[in-house]
């Protein structure tokens, strides 16, 4: 608080100094590192966050955003009366809750069959295949969604795959793309077939560390393999399970942008409009409510922020490493 | 004589120790891998095909002769070639910004006794679940004059956040602390342990790192869509394969190119595999080159030692 007079106090101050300058000497290095990244974290992504503000403001470009007048919660108002917010929202939850459920499932399960498969070259050929799909980007997938959903058109063109099938066997085609009520099933179906595979290497990760012991001595007693995957693997994996699950639940919010950006069209927003595509639409893809847009985001990163510390709380309890 | 050749049959699978369950599980891994393998070689084949093969459909499992005429169509439109270009160098330069100033941070923060660093590790973490959002973005770009503007596929991803915290995992977990205590009685001060201890230690992490960023910035098309818009003369490969995808000018362009270059007019779906087997291409030469550092990367991030 204040500077004693007393030599003691200059000399206990100069030490300070001293230890500061011996701590700079040393470790001046380490910062000099920092330093670039701190930079571009300051101005690209806290930046952004000066630009919040216009949540409650009334933006007029010829103002600026800090001379533009204040209008308290009239967004978030506008937002509660708007209905393609709530069908966005409602949207955002199902689609979200979809692809954590039938995703997880489907993963652990392809986990569980590829550490079943004894023969090693079909083991690591099929993951191989089952990997890629995860470095390819959402354009490139919903170029495969069309390539193969494809409805036959009056230009003499057979459809895609998937209608060719349906019409060898004298079905009708369906047009997949058009039907509201087909779209979430594209969509889980979709991002199954492009993210379980990489998903399954921190499960076959986690069996890999399962003592063969365990195994040894239920052969000995007499178990078959479906018995030991049932008591031996997935009690070994639990925590794993836990674990990735309470991750993904953090992702209930999360923007989904991609996927749903590339695979929707104008016949789908009833089912397939989601929260983080709609702020889109209604600010730079063609709308003018940037304050709406922004008040949106904002109530959908504290509502994000909210989930993940609740989950990193317990993912902390489990002791495992969180990501704090 | 008839039945002879059952039994051997039978002990030979016994000696591989197959049953049922083995078959069952067998079968269920090969479709998945097939599933996920099958749309792109439908895309390679099909666009591939002669034309008259092409039209009749089918499952497209081989060739039937090669014609490489929808890839020359599609290379002799300048959009192709540009966005091709402007991929590339935005991939160049946004990976290797990236790398440098994402490592050597993690590096610095994976040191918390040091004072500070665990600030600085809070809050970069705390961007990974709260920034700005799009609007906030968009006006700080047009400040900074980023808006219409190459450098805005470049910089903003500079901090790469995931890869933050699983090469501070890495370095906090790999290089041994008493390599480094070593190497400090012997008079090596913290630079010297950063250029000749830690890095050539950590070559491999560091490349594999590089090429899953310059997978991400291949793939990206974001910035461009949200910040550029509509100067085509800066649009990224992606970009031109979103287009191909929905945007019927680019295709009829193409098309009618392809008809004054003396083609039949081309079938909208065979260019739009072609424009897909072009963008999959990079992607599927350096798979080979990451696919050994699946594993280490994923459980890095997650498992604790």
């Amino acid at each position: 608080m204040h500077n004693p007079p007393d030599a003691s106090g200059v000399r206990s101050q100069r030490t300070w100094l001293q230890k500061l300058l011996a701590f700079l000497k040393r470790y001046w290095f380490l910062y000099l590192l920092v330093l670039p990244g701190f930079v571009f974290m300051i101005v690209f992504n806290y930046g952004p966050m000066y630009g919040i503000q216009l949540a409650f403001k009334d933006y007029h470009a010829n103002l600026g955003i800090w001379g533009s007048p204040w209008v308290g919660l009239e967004h978030f108002r506008e937002m509660i009366a708007d209905a393609n917010f709530w069908r966005a929202a409602k949207n955002t939850l199902i689609i979200n809750g979809y692809n954590i459920v039938f995703k997880t499932t489907f993963t652990i399960f392809l986990a569980l069959m590829l550490n079943e498969l004894r023969l090693k070259k079909v083991k690591s050929c099929v993951q191989t295949a089952a990997y890629l799909p995860y470095f390819l980007s959402w354009v490139i997938f919903a170029g495969l969604v069309q390539v193969f959903l494809e409805y036959p058109s009056s230009s003499g063109s057979s459809g895609g795959v998937i209608n060719q099938v349906i019409t060898f066997f004298g079905g009708e085609p369906i047009n997949f793309l058009t039907r509201p009520d087909l779209f979430r099933a594209i969509v889980v179906i979709s991002n199954i077939i492009k993210n379980a595979g990489y998903g399954t290497i921190v499960y076959l990760a986690s069996m890999s560390t399962i003592n063969p012991a365990l195994y040894e001595a239920a052969k000995m007693d007499g178990s078959n393999r479906l018995q030991m995957m049932l008591h031996i693997t997935i009690p070994a994996i639990l925590p794993t399970i836990v674990i990735l699950l309470i991750l993904d639940l953090s992702s209930l919010f999360s923007a989904n942008f991609d996927q749903i950006y590339n695979l929707y069209n104008n016949y789908v927003l009833s089912t397939g409009d989601v929260l983080s595509t709609y702020i889109y639409r209604i600010s730079l893809g063609g709308g003018t409510s940037f304050e709406l847009s922004t008040a949106i985001n904002l109530v959908l990163q504290v509502l994000g922020l909210i989930v993940v510390l609740i989950t990193n709380k317990f993912v902390s309890k489990l002791d495992i490493m969180g990501i704090f | 004589m008839k039945k002879k050749p059952a039994p051997l049959r039978r002990s030979m699978f016994m000696r591989l120790g197959f049953n049922f369950y083995d078959v069952a599980v067998t079968i269920f891994c090969v479709a998945f891998g097939l599933l996920c393998f099958y749309p792109l070689w439908y895309c390679l084949v099909a666009s591939v095909m002669p034309y008259e093969e092409y039209v009749k459909g089918g499952l497209m499992l081989w060739f039937k002769g090669i014609d490489l005429q929808y890839y020359i169509q599609i290379f002799s439109t300048k959009v192709y070639t540009n966005s091709l270009l402007v991929s590339a160098v935005k991939t160049v330069l946004a990976t290797a910004l990236s790398v440098l100033v994402t490592s050597a941070m993690a590096y610095a923060v994976s040191k918390v006794h040091i004072r500070g660093m665990k600030l600085i590790n809070a809050l970069v973490v705390f961007n990974l679940f709260f920034a700005g959002g799009l609007i906030p973005q968009y006006m700080l770009y047009k400040s900074l004059h980023l808006t219409g503007n190459f450098w805005v596929m470049v910089l903003p991803g500079t901090l790469n956040i995931s890869y933050f915290i699983i090469m501070r995992n890495y370095f906090s977990f790999s290089v041994s602390r008493e390599l480094e205590d070593a190497a400090m009685i012997d008079g090596c001060n913290e630079v010297g342990i950063f250029f000749r201890i830690v890095m050539p230690l950590s070559r491999g992490m560091i490349a594999a790192v590089t090429l899953f960023i310059a997978v991400i910035n291949w793939n990206d098309y974001y910035n461009y869509m949200m910040f550029i818009g509509n100067k085509t003369k800066l649009q990224p490969f992606a970009w031109v394969l979103h287009r191909m995808l929905t945007d019927k000018s680019l295709m009829n362009q193409v098309r009618n190119g392809a008809a004054s270059l003396g083609f039949t007019l081309p079938p909208p779906m065979a260019l739009r595999m072609a424009t897909i087997i072009c963008a999959t291409l990079p992607i599927v030469i350096i798979y080979p080159f990451i696919q050994p550092y699946f594993t280490k990367g994923m459980t890095l991030g997650a498992v604790k030692e």
